[in-house]
């Protein structure tokens, strides 16, 4: 939605015109736009357009407001001052001491709680009018960026202030290069600091910039490029000449060697190479040596004392705005005139050889600068040569103090929005879950009862129980032994080829009839002549065996006696099939035709329902014969219309299921005809309850089935009793071998009892 | 030299006995080729047979030969098979419970009324007329022996449906057991399961029994015409 404004902070809505968040108070509009035109960063010799930003005076906290207040009341004290003591400012200007700048900065360091030493580093005290360029200090308070840094800097300074033992001893000396600083203005060739004067002086070592800037020109440049940059760092004078002082005025044993020695490095070689050696050097190193502690603590001491003032951190500029009419105003002293003793700077070997030590990992773009022949050396007084920010070397964007403060809030979080956009640290990492107080201590003893304790023990008893392995009763498993198996298979094989091979007849057939049998019998001998029988083949070729064992003795009678018409039909796919072995078969000697004698109608599907459909209607349910002919109008079925029409119906099958569905299908539709059942061995028992309740008139089951009923058939067709010795020797056999098994696994019992019986 | 259609069905069917009797060692390939062959003619087989003796006479001939009357009557179920075909594709699949529903509908109420009337209410009669010594002269024996074999019938039939009655109820120690009187019949029952199990065992035993011989003979005959 382009219509509203989310803010940043509490993320409510806002419409479009809104400045600042009905809810939070949160600017939404930014006060400052594309750094293009008139909002573009000022430029080295630039001189800042004053805007009148009193109407954003209202937005300022009220912290800044006090402080502009009081700034603008110090700059009236300074101005009445210097009106009244016209006398007291001028020394300080006249001897082109680039320190009087710091006469304008006394007041306000004064107030700012300076340390001493550097309110009165320059011996007078005197306050300078500074400048007003609020427009650049809104901008930065409400970007966030310069006072946050100041905050931060000045907060982490503060834990590096140094002890007010060393604060003593740097007063001692670096009050001394105050008062010798007047007399000690040896003329320097122009500084090598001017070509990276803003940015590198920031970080530079103090007694690098005492050694580079000498020249007015050069500090007039430097406060340029400091204005550029916007860092508000000290002029790089203001130090470089009170180290001259102290480099004058203190003992060999007050400054390190090194440092003592720099001052005898003739003025271009200290000049060029000054700088970079000492930017190289880690403060570490120095800090090991008492005096360079004691020389950085002043400069640190400037940058955080000025990182605490907020007034003049409002206006990076100012000072430099008070430190160059000084500098403007006073002509060009020479070097002469000055009351003071200037440096002997002879060249030292050993200082030599240090500093080549130390130039070992010169940046790129300071041993390029220093390479520059001296004429290429921009001069400080001219305005006109201007760095860009983007030209500056790398190295020394990372040594200013804003990249330094930012590395060290880089582990902290940063505000992204809202009114603390742009701190970091301000507000804990995990807010909210944090512990805000110390948690309350508990007793861990169990204040629970006796009772509660009981329960618990049970419930845990149960549990255990619940979770604990129940060992399971192991049985002995019966093993298929390789050697019993091939001892079952040869002896079996055996005793049944031998009287096949042999064609013995040692085993009488049964004798007597079943009733089962008898009642097959009865309507194989009492089917009309030449009538129709309706045959169902519902046995699997693996049965073929047993099956036509056990049908062809009723099949030959039946046919020898009454010649019936029979019509085979069958609900397995394979039965049709069956039927014609059946007839080429175990019935070939009758030599019945298909189509005259007896006719296949082949597969019945359905199951179930087609027997039942069958059964009602036959002609509509089987209307052609394998050959595709039309079966009702042939001679086997002429006459015949329905199921009630045959003169007998006979089930063959090895499935107790098949016979049952026939029974149970055709019971309303068979009328009274004669129904029987050939079946395997296996669905007899099934089967026999249907004859006795009278459902079926007869049942002829298996090989002992076909065998009695050949007996009534004068022996034919004699497959039964070709099988019969062996069938006899088989069943004895597997009597035998159940028997001998069973007795064999009953004396293991017995004998495991017995042990187990005297273990106990 | 003539080779007769019994030679080569002799040849093939003593083969593949020996291929089949190999699995006495173990499966092994030899087996597993002849299982593989009977599946596949099987299979070939049936689906034969399902093209000439159900498609053909009982589907596309009446189709085209058939009448008016007939190709209305065998438009429904040339319906129901379409509605069965479309299971081959997932998104009209749904179609075909129109067919199956009324398959499975017709085929619970046929079998559901064969069950009854063929064989439920039959059998139940007969247990019942077990006692009818009128049937004695029918049958030909005598009345003892009709009440006799009433008796063990009912008998076996009363314990072998109590064993079937599994209801049972909490003991004092905690132990779920049936009544005694139940417990008891159930134990006569299970023996009358015994023996219908053991009956059926070896009817079973005959049955592999009576193939084995089969295949035995078949094997000796083979060798004899030799």
């Amino acid at each position: 939605m382009p219509d509203i404004i989310i803010c940043p902070s509490c993320g409510e809505n806002n419409l479009p015109d809104q400045e600042f968040c009905q809810y939070c108070q949160t600017r939404l509009q930014p006060l400052t736009g594309p750094l293009k035109g008139a909002d573009a960063p000022i430029k080295p010799g630039q001189v800042p357009t004053k805007k009148n930003t009193a109407e954003l005076e209202p937005i300022l906290p009220q912290w800044l407001r006090d402080a502009r207040d009081l700034a603008r009341k110090d700059d009236q004290q300074a101005a009445q001052e210097n009106l009244q003591q016209p006398a007291q400012s001028q020394p300080a200007s006249s001897a082109k001491d680039l320190l009087a700048g710091l006469q304008s900065q006394a007041g306000d360091v004064k107030e700012s709680d300076l340390p001493d030493w550097l309110a009165s580093i320059t011996g007078v005290i005197s306050k300078s009018t500074k400048s007003q360029t609020e427009s650049s200090d809104f901008r930065w308070v409400e970007l966030g960026d310069k006072n946050d840094f100041a905050k931060d800097e000045s907060a982490e300074l503060s834990s590096d202030e140094p002890q007010p033992d060393e604060k003593d001893e740097v007063r001692d000396w670096f009050r001394n290069l105050g008062s010798s600083e007047q007399t000690q203005q040896p003329e320097q060739p122009e500084s090598i600091e001017n070509s990276f004067s803003g940015s590198s002086a920031s970080d530079t070592p103090d007694l690098l910039r005492t050694i580079g800037g000498q020249e007015e020109t050069a500090n007039s440049a430097d406060s340029a490029d400091y204005s550029e940059t916007g860092l508000g760092e000290p002029p790089t004078g203001i130090i470089s000449e009170s180290l001259k002082s102290t480099e004058s005025a203190t003992s060999a044993n007050e400054l390190p060697d090194w440092l003592s020695s720099d001052a005898t490095i003739p003025p271009s070689t200290a000049v060029e190479d000054e700088p970079t050696a000492m930017e190289d050097v880690p403060f570490d190193d120095i800090e090991d040596e008492s005096e360079a502690a004691a020389l950085q603590s002043p400069s640190y001491t400037i940058f955080e004392e000025k990182s605490l003032e907020p007034a003049q951190e409002e206006h990076p500029l100012g000072w430099l705005d008070t430190f160059q009419p000084v500098s403007a105003h006073q002509p060009e002293t020479p070097i002469e005139q000055a009351d003071f003793t200037p440096l002997d700077f002879t060249e030292d070997s050993q200082v030599s050889d240090n500093l080549d030590e130390l130039f070992i990992d010169i940046p790129d773009g300071l041993s390029s600068a220093s390479e520059v022949p001296r004429s290429s050396i921009p001069t400080a007084d001219t305005d006109s040569e201007v760095i860009a920010p983007d030209d500056l070397p790398s190295w020394v964007e990372a040594m200013r103090p804003v990249d330094h403060g930012i590395s060290q809030l880089s582990s902290q979080t940063l505000e992204s929005g809202g009114a603390l956009a742009g701190l970091a640290g301000v507000l804990p990492a995990a807010a909210g879950f944090a512990p805000m107080s110390k948690p309350n201590a508990y007793s861990i003893k169990s204040q629970a009862s006796e009772e509660q304790q009981a329960q618990a023990a049970l419930l845990e008893q149960m549990l255990t129980a619940e979770t604990a392995p129940v060992p399971m009763a192991s049985f002995s498993v019966l093993r298929t032994s390789r050697r019993l198996r091939w001892f079952l298979t040869f002896t079996i094989f055996i005793m049944i080829a031998i009287p096949l091979f042999l064609r013995t007849q040692m085993f009488s057939l049964p004798v007597g009839i079943p009733l089962a049998v008898n009642g097959a019998l009865q309507v194989a001998q009492s089917i009309p002549e030449d009538a129709p029988v309706l045959v169902a083949f519902d046995y699997e070729p693996a049965r073929v065996g047993e099956m036509e064992a056990a049908a062809a003795p009723m099949f030959d009678q039946m046919i020898l006696l009454r010649h019936p018409h029979l019509t085979f039909i069958s609900t397995n796919e394979t039965g049709a099939i069956l039927v014609e072995r059946f007839i080429s078969g175990p019935l070939a000697v009758h030599n019945y035709q298909s189509g005259i004698q007896y006719l296949n109608l082949g597969y019945l599907p359905g199951g179930q329902i087609g027997i039942r459909a069958f059964a009602q209607n036959p002609q509509i349910t089987a209307p052609f014969d394998m050959s595709f002919s039309a079966a009702w109008d042939s001679a086997p079925l002429e006459g015949v219309n329905s199921l009630s029409q045959f003169a007998a119906l006979i089930v063959v099958t090895d499935n107790a299921d098949a016979a049952r569905t026939w029974i149970e299908q055709t019971e309303s539709a068979r009328g009274g005809i004669p129904f029987v059942v050939i079946s395997s061995a296996q669905a007899a028992p099934m089967i026999q309850p249907y004859y006795e309740s009278q459902q079926i008139s007869g049942l002829v089951s298996g090989l002992y089935g076909g065998a009695l009923f050949e007996q009534y058939n004068a022996g034919r067709p004699g497959t039964a009793r070709s099988y019969w010795d062996a069938f006899s020797l088989g069943m004895l056999l597997a009597m035998a071998l159940v028997l001998g098994g069973g007795l064999w696994n009953f004396s293991l019992g017995l004998r495991d009892r017995a042990a187990a019986w005297e273990a106990q | 030299m003539v080779i007769s259609l019994d030679l080569i069905t002799s040849v093939i069917s003593f083969l593949f006995t020996l291929l089949i009797l190999s699995y006495l060692i173990g499966d092994n390939p030899l087996f597993r080729i002849a299982v593989y062959i009977f599946v596949g003619v099987s299979s070939g087989y049936v689906a034969a047979v399902a093209w000439w003796q159900v498609i053909m006479p009982r589907l596309i001939y009446p189709l085209v030969y058939g009448s008016v009357l007939e190709r209305s009557f065998i438009a429904i179920p040339l319906l129901g098979a379409l509605l069965i075909l479309m299971k081959i594709f997932p998104r009209w699949a749904g179609l075909a419970r129109i067919a199956m529903a009324f398959l499975v509908g017709a085929g619970a109420a046929v079998i559901i009324a064969g069950a009854l009337i063929g064989t439920l209410i039959p059998q139940i009669s007969a247990t019942i007329n077990a006692f009818d010594v009128n049937s004695a002269s029918v049958r030909n024996i005598s009345v003892v022996e009709v009440i006799f074999n009433g008796a063990f019938i009912l008998a076996g039939t009363v314990f072998t449906l109590i064993y079937f009655h599994f209801g049972a109820s909490p003991k004092a120690d905690g132990s779920m057991r049936r009544l005694g009187l139940i417990e008891t019949s159930a134990w006569v029952g299970r023996i009358f399961i015994g023996i219908t199990l053991g009956t059926i065992f070896a009817g079973v035993f005959a049955a592999a029994l009576t193939a084995l011989i089969e295949r035995i003979s078949a094997l000796i005959n083979f060798f004899g015409n030799f």
